[in-house]
């Protein structure tokens, strides 16, 4: 344990409860997290009796060196982005914990949760409106995206 | 007298593991809710949320300009958050006088030869004065901050302070130009 930073701590404990307890219909792969401790991929599956129940997506977090204190870069990634008004189809995602208002005492955990309960509560599926706009001209990290968040129905 | 002392060791071991089994389920109540990790020189905010000093304050370091609470959102600052002093911790220190370490008190040794006995600046207080020495009976204006201790202060005297130095400021670079200009 000696010679670990307090983020690489945290990470690692992270990884351990998600194993241990993951949030409904997510695997984190946990060799790859092993490996390279700042970049996760999560295998998550559409939440039963919702629009995307049986799609299966993937989650990408990556985090920097001051995690917790910022937010991690989370985006989903692969073949299959799902088609909801806060998600872009670059895999960007338009939730306010993710910048303004990430706090240190959230977690993998409680961002995954976000996610499933964002997609769960989708009543029709469809792109944000400004989606071409936007993945032309977007920053790789969303990070670097200054978000607007006006609608918090879904 | 072997097997007295044998029995006593061996329920002495029973006891040890049921203390480390339970401090094992305590210690996750006292996780710093930052690290994640046993809350080391802990704080407690007003809203009740457990941190170890040096991540909270590296979170309100952060978000200088906002500083909540990581878990509930409330507003926290330094001053509103408790240290917490257990018994086994010797050096009952505030912990929050570790990061950063507090900053030095300032003072100033009074010059020599101000003989103005006009001016009061009151005790203790933190005084500032500027003067231009070329004037012939001197251009001084100090004005006093009384010592305030950190308490909340109502009213409008610190901005009141504020205008008042930025006049006194325009007066002197007045002067000076009137003087350079004559």
């Amino acid at each position: 344990m000696a010679g670990k930073t307090p983020s690489e701590k945290r990470l690692h404990k992270e990884l351990i409860s998600l194993v241990k307890e993951p949030p409904p219909g997510m695997v984190v792969d946990v060799d790859q997290a092993e490996q390279n401790l700042n970049v996760w991929t999560i295998n998550m599956q559409g939440a039963e009796g919702t629009l995307y129940d049986g799609e299966q997506f993937q989650l990408q977090f990556k985090f920097g060196t001051s995690y917790p204190f910022e937010s991690p870069e989370v985006t989903f990634v692969g073949q299959n982005i799902p088609v909801h008004p806060h998600v872009y189809s670059n895999g960007h995602i338009c939730l306010s914990i993710l910048t303004d208002d990430w706090s240190p005492a959230l977690s993998v955990q409680s961002v995954c949760l976000s996610i499933i309960s964002m997609l769960s509560s989708c009543k029709e599926k469809k792109r944000p409106p400004d989606n071409s706009f936007y993945i032309k001209t977007c920053n790789k990290n969303p990070k670097k995206t200054k978000w607007w968040y006006h609608d918090d129905k879904v | 007298m072997a097997t007295t002392s044998n029995e006593s060791d061996s329920s002495r071991k029973n006891t040890d593991n049921r203390e480390n089994d339970n401090k094992d389920e305590q210690n996750n109540m006292f996780e710093c809710n930052i690290c994640l990790d046993y809350a080391k020189d802990a704080v407690v905010s007003v809203c009740g949320h457990l941190f170890c000093w040096p991540c909270l304050h590296q979170w309100l370091e952060t978000r200088s300009s906002r500083q909540v609470c990581p878990v509930c959102k409330a507003v926290i600052s330094k001053d509103k958050v408790i240290p917490i002093y257990g018994r086994g911790n010797t050096k009952q220190e505030d912990p929050r006088n570790k990061v950063p370490p507090r900053p030095a008190g300032q003072r100033t040794e009074p010059d020599a030869n101000t003989g103005f006995p006009g001016f009061n600046f009151g005790d203790g207080g933190f005084h500032l004065s500027f003067g231009i020495g070329a004037f012939p009976f001197g251009f001084l204006t100090s004005f006093n901050f009384s010592d305030r201790h950190g308490v909340p202060v109502g009213g409008q005297l610190p901005q009141d302070d504020h205008y008042l130095s930025k006049l006194f400021l325009w007066i002197a670079v007045i002067f000076i130009i009137w003087l350079l200009l004559a």
